[in-house]
């Protein structure tokens, strides 16, 4: 591995770059994201910043059930995203559909169309659960990280 | 005389095959039933002359044997006119009310997609809400609507 690259992987996990997109979700849980973001919680402090575009970020968070409308804006805006990169599901919805599956406007939770890297279930999942699941998922790169260097 | 009361008697004055199917449920709240055939006049009356000028919604409804639609219309004082007519399940066709309402496109395309109802004069569109690779015989507000495969894929 370069000294470039390393350089890119701990920056990309110490300060991940995150974009917000909202999948057809009631607005609950995007509240709850927002206020992890917000001091009050403060995912900032592990570096997480929110970002305005799909091209700046490293990872993908989504809440709500994938309506059959927004599939296809759903996979523009995950082609956008430049490699490698990361889907955090957050909710009940975005985890299986939730309620609304099997509904004649839903395709499912965030797995049925792209990958994805964590699961944050609740309904709506609290502040305290997305900080959890970011965390996990941050300490499963570092993780992948030493594995790698190891080898 | 509350005026939801004069409403009613001058709709029936003008109307009087109306008679039996107006119904006050409570202050404010006219609910009325027409056949398809009277439905034209009938609206125009309550617009023009009863001045119901403001279209809040339209609701449809899938009655078993027939499909019916229910214009919501509010007027002064806070009096809703609940306007309701059923046409048959086979042959489901109304007429736009675009011309007294433009906003009502948007609430016919959804009667159109997600009921089946045939509306004349409405302009050739988009779908709405239904996605464009939705099958045409489909409407799944349709109480014999059964998701088929495609649902699942």
């Amino acid at each position: 591995m370069g000294l470039a690259k390393k350089i890119m992987t701990w920056a990309r996990i110490k300060s991940p770059w995150i974009i917000h997109f909202n999948t057809g979700a009631c607005n609950a849980c995007d509240i709850e994201i927002i206020a992890a973001l917000t001091p009050r919680y403060d995912l900032e402090r592990f570096g997480v910043q929110l970002k305005g575009t799909p091209r700046h970020a490293d990872v993908l968070v989504c809440s709500g059930p994938v309506t059959r409308q927004i599939e296809d804006r759903l996979i523009r805006i995950y082609e956008q995203m430049p490699e490698p990169k990361f889907v955090v599901a957050v909710g009940t919805c975005a985890c299986s559909g939730g309620v609304f599956q099997g509904c004649y406007n839903i395709k499912g939770g965030i797995n049925a169309v792209i990958p994805v890297s964590a699961f944050i279930p609740g309904c709506p999942a609290s502040p305290k659960a997305i900080i959890d699941g970011v965390v996990k998922l941050l300490t499963s790169l570092e993780e992948k990280e030493t594995v790698k260097k190891d080898a | 005389m509350l005026n939801e009361e004069k409403i009613v008697q001058e709709l029936c004055a003008k109307f009087n095959f109306l008679e039996n199917q107006i119904k006050i449920t409570r202050p404010r709240r006219i609910f009325l039933e027409t056949t398809e055939e009277h439905f034209a006049q009938v609206f125009d009356f309550c617009i023009m002359n009863l001045n119901f000028k403001h279209l809040c919604a339209i609701t449809g409804f899938d009655d078993c044997d027939k499909l019916s639609v229910m214009y919501h219309l509010s007027g002064k004082d806070g009096i809703l006119l609940n306007l309701k007519v059923s046409v048959p399940k086979d042959k489901p066709v109304l007429k736009t009310v675009m011309s007294y309402f433009l906003c009502a496109e948007i609430y016919e395309r959804e009667l159109v997609d997600l009921l089946g109802f045939k509306i004349e004069g409405l302009p050739v569109g988009n779908r709405y809400p239904l996605t464009d690779d939705w099958p045409k015989d489909e409407f799944p507000l349709r109480k014999d609507w059964k998701s088929s495969d495609h649902m699942k894929a």
